[in-house]
């Protein structure tokens, strides 16, 4: 029975336009990302509905209708390539929402495209989970409630504003059921099967390649790395070096990496010294597995399967980093690496190609001819970038064929990578074993939050000798040009430079901009962030240690039942007897008794109060203009809505003033 | 216990032994009943079963993208649903019903029941239904403190006494998900006339066989007084004129052949089954109340004396509605 009244139509154009809004605005947050036409559909398909509705335009038939639904689906297909993962399967759920909202026509339709609309909203929130995304959600999830309420309903729609009321108070009543269930339903630290089609490649500034002679312009992205909050200390700015993928394998142009080799007990080779440093990082997805920490983690979480490859770097071992991802390390700035290498390894890291930059591999030879001590050739290649005309530029000129050889002795215009490279390639070639590390360096402090930002802007690009007797040793090049790249952090010297004359120069402005950023980052740390671990120690700091999971299901069954035992209370409350009715009688009874004085005959049971009122009016003819008001108002007073109450302080004001006049 | 019903239609059993049960859990009904939390029910519309398939299928993604805002989503949209489950529940309990009459009706006419639902509350309530056997009202909303009047429109094919039986009061508010229903099951009845033969067969007269003669038309009965008026004299020969002047209802007398009162016999239908009989012996007393003329019943069992007015021709009605045939 219920089928067949959802089943008659109700394509009224207060419903249509209320399906519309609705179908907009849950579709709006993926309108970006999707291929321009599938919003185009979606809008033709509305302004066509309504057209229909309103103007009587003819709508598609069943046929043309099946001919629009295949090549639509099919046009997603070609696009995609998929109808699987995330992207293809929201374009192809908005593209149903643009037909079934062309074929809208009774409750049952709308109904659906309500529950499409949530679900669409729930993808939204698996892509982008800004602050302000959150806030348009939320607005919007109040909206499609209140579509709820009202296209849920057979009879005419209600008002508007009281809907948008109703939803509103059944949403804050929900809330707390959301926020038991969001801290106490049992969090799992992986996904139940793969991730189809999430690429999130392109959005880190780091790669596991570089070519510093291709890039004429450094794109400084001021989207945020991570973030870091300094647990005991915090550490100088020259300490700040955050290690990425290394990079040992050059070809005469490009470095890259030579895939992350996984060895136990990397940390054993290493000798820590001095004050660790403790921290927690959240880091933002990058989808890569990178996990970045300072130059020399000792310790880290356990159980996010984090591991440290071989060359000291931090890697998340079983899975990219495709949402939030915190963690926290102890790190000792000073440190000495163990490992020694043997001839064939000496080879691998002291390797260049035969031919390509001659003139650099000329001076690292002569220089080796010289002296023995490779502090020596050191101290002499940065006294190069020191003393000779070296420019830290984000605009470089390009390089040619031999990019080492352009830029040490002619260009000698470039930022981090290329003395970075130019510097590993003259190392390697006075025979001294070096690679390439890249990361970030720096750091913003944000006052409002006491803790760090760490930039795309601080991508950074530094070299790693191998010392006898010393193991891996860093310098930065970079350094030796631009000190207050380092010291300062980029940011400074980066908004200086790239954006001149931008925005964040302005002092307040920066402040706002930092506020922003510390509300972001708890939102970030407690609402993002919350995962298996902010669970677990929430748990324990309720005195619940490691539950088992169906421990933690009761306490949440337990805890909603005990909500909607108080929502119950609420609503008892809520629909409590109202008194308006005894009210009105008992103001009529007082009128009743003014007449029965006035020498009326006493009130018949069973009388109605029209009679009633006719018999008084002809009884007591002077005063039946009177009578017939009072008796008119009160029973409208009993059958009809008082909006407001104001028949009832009308009836209330009658009858006291009221005053039989003498009978006759 | 047969298994036949429970195979052939599985949903209508469970519902018919759901519904029973009720009965037998609640006991009759008086004439007014206020909807307590004992005797509502609630499960999920279709749409709710769908609404929840949704939710599920959010928790699924939310685990396996761990996000944790899909999450807060899926529990939001889960809380919204036992919170409107509440409210569903709500928007019925404390309900005051109160059947108020099922007038007569002729066989194969609607028989309408006439119900007063009233809302104490200071809440309105939306969307309520009266359904019966399947067949639902329409929706109503019944302001906070108001009263609305609702009707059953119960098919009818032999005349008799049709019970009401089982009855619902249902609603689907807030937003669908959930349907709260109340079975109630009132002793209330509506009587059925037979269905009225067709005109043709002229009225008996007291010798019998012989139709009525002209005569006896209204314009040229001959009018001879005013009566006080009683219950039950047709409006139409009430004094109206009169009644301005003096404040009293009065009647007009007339003098006619009315005045010589009609016996309808059974066994003045020779050759017809009892039906028959009593549709046409309906039809008789349909025209002759359309006359005011004064007639009486002769049934085997039952007579019905002579008289006039609306109230004895339903009199004349009820009898021929009720009539047992004797040899069954």
């Amino acid at each position: 029975m219920t089928a067949a009244a959802l089943r008659t139509p109700a394509d009224t154009p207060d419903r249509l336009l209320w399906t519309a809004g609705i179908a907009a605005g849950a579709t709006l947050p993926h309108w970006p990302a999707l291929p321009i036409w599938v919003p185009g559909l979606l809008c033709l398909s509305i302004a066509w509905r309504l057209g229909g509705a309103v103007f009587g335009w003819p709508l598609p038939k069943t046929i043309a209708r099946i001919v629009l639904a295949i090549a639509a689906f099919g046009a997603v297909l070609i696009q995609y390539q998929t109808i699987n993962g995330l992207a293809a399967g929201t374009a192809l759920l908005i593209v149903m929402v643009a037909l079934k909202y062309l074929e809208s026509r009774t409750a049952r339709d709308q109904l659906v495209l309500i529950i499409i609309a949530y679900f669409l909203l729930f993808a939204s929130l698996l892509v982008d989970r800004g602050f302000l995304m959150v806030l348009y959600l939320l607005g919007f999830v109040w909206f499609t409630t209140v579509g709820l309420l009202q296209l849920g309903r057979h009879g005419p729609l209600l008002g508007n504003l009281d809907m948008v009321k109703q939803a509103g108070r059944l949403l804050v009543q929900a809330l707390p059921i959301m926020l038991i269930l969001f801290l106490l339903f049992p969090r799992l630290p992986g996904p139940l099967w793969g991730i189809p089609g999430a690429n999130m490649s392109g959005q880190s500034g780091l790669d596991d390649s570089m070519s510093p002679g291709d890039i004429t312009e450094l794109g400084l992205s001021d989207a945020v790395a991570f973030r870091v909050d300094f647990y005991n200390r915090t550490p100088g700015p020259t300490q700040l070096y955050w290690r990425g993928p290394v990079l040992s394998v050059f070809n005469g142009r490009t470095w890259s990496t030579d895939g992350p080799g996984m060895r136990p007990g990397m940390t054993e080779l290493v000798e820590y010294s001095g004050e660790p440093i403790e921290y927690r990082v959240m880091l933002e997805p990058h989808g890569r597995r990178w996990v970045f920490a300072l130059d020399m983690p000792e310790q880290w979480t356990d159980g996010r399967d984090i591991r440290m490859e071989n060359h000291y770097q931090l890697v998340r071992t079983r899975r990219p980093i495709r949402s939030l991802f915190d963690y926290e390390v102890t790190s000792y700035p000073a440190y000495r690496t163990l490992d020694t290498l043997n001839e064939r390894l000496r080879g691998y890291y002291t390797r260049l190609p035969a031919d390509g930059n001659p003139e650099t591999r000329a001076l690292g030879e002569q220089w080796r001819a010289q002296t023995d001590n490779p502090d020596e050739i050191i101290s002499r290649a940065l006294d190069i970038f020191r003393q000779e005309q070296f420019f830290y530029t984000l605009t470089p000129p390009p390089l040619g064929a031999n990019p080492a050889d352009d830029f040490l002795f002619r260009t000698r215009e470039g930022f981090c990578e290329h003395y970075a490279s130019a510097f590993t390639v003259l190392m390697r070639a006075a025979g001294i074993p070096a690679r390439v590390v890249t990361g970030y360096q720096g750091g913003e402090l944000n006052p409002l939050g006491e803790y760090y930002i760490i930039y795309q802007s601080n991508a950074h690009a530094w070299t790693e000798v191998w010392l006898e007797g010393e193991g891996w040793v860093r310098v930065d090049p970079t350094a030796a040009v631009a000190p207050d790249r380092i010291s300062l952090g980029s940011s400074q010297l980066s908004s200086a430079q790239a954006r001149e004359g931008a925005l964040a120069n302005i002092p307040w402005l920066r402040q706002a901009v930092l506020a922003w950023d510390a509300a972001h980052t708890y939102w970030n740390a407690f609402v993002i962030g919350y995962g298996p671990e902010l669970q677990r120690a929430l748990l324990e700091a309720l005195g619940i240690s490691r539950p088992h999971w169906t421990k933690l299901v009761t306490l949440a069954a337990g805890a909603v039942l005990l909500l909607s035992a108080l929502l119950t209370l609420y609503l008892s409350w809520s629909y409590r007897r109202t008194r308006a009715r005894d009210r009105s009688a008992a103001l009529f009874r007082d009128f009743v008794r003014k007449l029965e004085r006035a020498s009326v005959a006493p009130r018949a049971t069973g009388e109605g109060p029209l009679d009633f009122g006719a018999r008084a009016a002809a009884a007591l003819p002077e005063s039946a203009e009177d009578i017939d008001t009072i008796t008119r108002t009160y029973v409208r007073l009993r059958y009809e809505p008082d909006d407001g109450r104001t028949a009832l302080a009308t009836l209330r004001r009658l009858v006291r003033a009221f005053k039989p006049a003498a009978a006759a | 216990m047969r298994f036949g019903p429970v195979l052939a239609a599985p949903q209508q059993w469970l519902r018919a032994s759901a519904a029973a049960w009720a009965e037998k859990r609640q006991g009759p009904d008086a004439l007014g009943v206020t909807l307590d939390k004992r005797r509502i029910y609630i499960l999920p519309s279709r749409f709710g079963f769908a609404f929840g398939f949704t939710i599920f299928a959010m928790l699924l993604g939310a685990l396996n993208y761990g996000s944790s805002l899909g999450f807060a989503l899926t529990f939001l949209l889960a809380g919204l649903g036992i919170v409107i489950m509440r409210h569903c529940h709500y928007n019925l309990r404390g309900t005051r019903i109160r059947f108020l009459a099922a007038h007569p009706v002729f066989a194969s006419e609607p028989a309408e029941f006439r119900f007063a639902l009233s809302n104490d509350a200071s809440s309105p309530r939306y969307e309520i239904i009266l359904s019966h056997n399947g067949k639902e009202s329409k929706p109503e909303d019944i302001p906070a403190g108001q009263t609305r009047v609702f009707s059953l429109a119960l098919p009818t094919r032999k005349r008799g006494l049709l019970k009401l039986g089982r009855y619902q009061v249902t609603t689907r508010f807030p937003g669908n998900l959930f349907r709260a229903w109340s079975w109630l099951h009132m002793d209330a009845s509506c009587i059925v006339y037979p269905h009225p033969a067709p005109r043709g067969r002229p009225l008996p007269n007291e010798a019998g066989g012989e139709g009525l003669h002209g005569g006896l038309e209204r314009g040229d009965a001959d009018f001879i007084g005013l009566a006080t008026a009683a219950p039950g004299d047709p409006p139409r020969r009430i004094a109206w004129k009169a009644f301005a002047r003096s404040d009293e209802l009065m009647v007009k007398q007339f003098a006619a052949g009315e005045q010589q009162a009609r016996i309808l016999t059974w066994d003045s239908l020779p050759g017809l089954d009892t039906e028959q009989r009593l549709s046409q012996l309906t039809r008789w007393c349909l025209e002759a109340g359309e006359r005011d003329m004064a007639i009486g019943l002769q049934l085997p069992n039952r007579a019905v004396p002579v008289g006039r007015g609306q109230k004895h021709l339903n009199e004349c009605l009820c009898a021929l509605a009720l009539y047992e045939d004797p040899a069954q």
